[in-house]
């Protein structure tokens, strides 16, 4: 799997070791209350269940993948490394066929389409709320599920993010009604397949997405050779 | 009997499942699929993509209420629905319970692989770059319609154009954000 | 040929990574440098880069939820 080293260098660290305690007991202490969780929960709702259980899955797979969008954003910058930018790349293209081939089932067979909720408004505040976010996220380190994934894995900093995420919220709801008014009600809202055709939509966005992974992979490559020049 | 549940798992630590599986870090691409996997088995279910912010707002209106105040004359809490979210509680909320979910996700991932260590706060710098990111991520998700997850991945997934404004947006702000790490908060 | 020790306890991503880049600017070629890290992002992406700018890299486990990466500036 690749953490332990490809050479070993000459010596090891002094430091003193501690006895490990072993947490894995711990692990599955903490697996068997989810699933409790969950039955108690599914008494109440049973859509309230399957939240918290996808909830869980996703908060396991990103920790144990290390899985985190702002790095996905910030490394290239500060780094060069695009290697979890081109794992957000992959994750973006598989999910657009998944997604579009639901869409397109309940579309042709003149349905509603679901997850429309998702196609929102263009407008100056879609740029700046996003553009204000992704400083948010550098500076906390780590955006809106990876500092729910660090809370659970005993960050106190990313605790105390998580508290002013939450007030930035509530601030953020108190001014909607301001930029709903100003700048969202003149916005645009473009369904990819309206403009493009679904089959075009589909092709265009992985088409894209395949040129940022190609970018990305050479980018990563030519900022390391000027690194080592 | 606590003798041999204990050495259970301590050989537990060197069998190889456990290792591949539970003890090392899933790579990238892995983590990058499984991702994929559950986001389209939310869609299906749900029939919504996956969001994570809209809560924090919901959490917010309810702790702001605790203490006395009111949302109800705000546009955004103003609609039935919105009404009806913070009404119900949070029992009934779903959302609330999957963002539960990915912490204690998260924390299983941690304690299975024996990794969990609480990480106190180191320096006052470390306060200021929480306090103010988080107020910068609630705010600025409220005005794009969400957060990475909400406004990025379902956003682009579900080939809304402003999925891709969304990322666009998000990068130069991550520019800008790094920009101030280094400057400020290292 | 010295041995360096870097202390990133605590600290949050990417500290430990631009840290380390930094020091290993200073550091002479036979120089070991041990980073100390209890953040599991850095924990993956410090080796990563490391091997990728070609040093002996290795990763030591010390206690529940800290690691040592163990960098051999050999070029």
């Amino acid at each position: 799997m690749g953490e332990q080293n490809t050479s070993t260098p000459s010596r090891r660290s002094a430091a003193p070791r501690k006895k490990k305690k072993n947490q894995i007991p711990l692990g599955f202490l903490t697996v068997g209350i989810i699933i409790v969780i969950a039955i108690l929960l599914n008494t109440v709702s049973s859509t309230v269940s399957f939240y918290w259980l996808t909830g869980s899955i996703f908060g396991f797979i990103l920790q144990k993948g290390r899985f985190c969008f702002t790095a996905s954003m910030r490394d290239p910058y500060l780094t060069g490394s695009t290697s979890v930018t081109r794992a957000v790349i992959i994750t973006f293209a598989i999910t657009t066929i998944g997604f579009s081939a639901i869409k397109y089932g309940y579309a042709s067979s003149g349905q509603s389409i679901p997850g429309m909720s998702s196609v929102v408004p263009i407008s100056l505040a879609t740029v700046i709320g996003a553009f204000l976010f992704g400083i948010g996220m550098v500076i906390a380190g780590g955006c809106a599920s990876g500092t729910l994934m660090r809370v659970g894995e005993g960050f106190a900093m990313n605790a105390l993010a998580f508290f002013f995420f939450i007030v930035g919220s509530l601030w953020g709801a108190h001014d909607f009604g301001f930029w709903k008014e100003k700048f969202i009600s003149n916005g645009v809202t473009v369904f990819l397949p309206d403009v493009f055709g679904w089959i075009g939509a589909v092709v265009l966005q992985l088409l894209v997405l395949l040129t940022l992974y190609i970018v990305a992979e050479k980018y990563e490559k030519k900022r390391n050779s000027s690194h080592n020049l | 009997m606590e003798k041999d549940k204990v050495k259970f798992f301590d050989r537990m630590k060197s069998n190889e499942y456990y290792v591949r599986w539970l003890k090392n870090p899933f790579t990238y691409v892995t983590a990058a699929v499984l991702l994929a996997l559950f986001q389209i088995v939310t869609l299906a279910v749900t029939k919504n993509a996956w969001g994570v912010s809209g809560a924090f707002a919901v959490w917010g209106a309810w702790l702001y209420q605790g203490i006395g105040g009111n949302v109800d004359k705000w546009y955004y809490f103003a609609s039935d629905s919105a009404q009806a979210t913070l009404n119900n509680g949070i029992l009934n909320h779903p959302d609330s319970w999957r963002n539960f979910g990915i912490i204690f996700g998260a924390l299983a991932a941690t304690l299975l692989a024996s990794g969990f260590k609480f990480k106190k706060i180191k320096s006052i710098k470390q306060v200021f770059a929480a306090t103010i990111g988080g107020l910068l991520m609630g705010y600025g998700a409220r005005l794009a319609f969400g957060c990475n997850i909400g406004a990025l991945f379902g956003g682009i997934a579900s080939l809304s154009l402003s999925g891709w404004i969304f990322g666009i947006g998000m990068f130069f702000g991550a520019v800008v954000g790094s920009k101030l790490l280094v400057k400020y908060f290292m | 040929m010295k041995e360096v020790m870097l202390d990133c306890f605590g600290e949050a991503c990417p500290v430990p990574l631009i840290k380390t880049q930094n020091k290993l600017k200073e550091l002479e070629i036979g120089d070991v440098l041990i980073v100390q890290i209890d953040h599991s992002c850095a924990m993956k992406n410090v080796p990563e880069w490391a091997r990728t700018e070609g040093y002996n890299v290795e990763v030591e486990e010390v206690d529940d939820g800290e690691w040592e990466v163990i960098i051999e500036k050999n070029k």
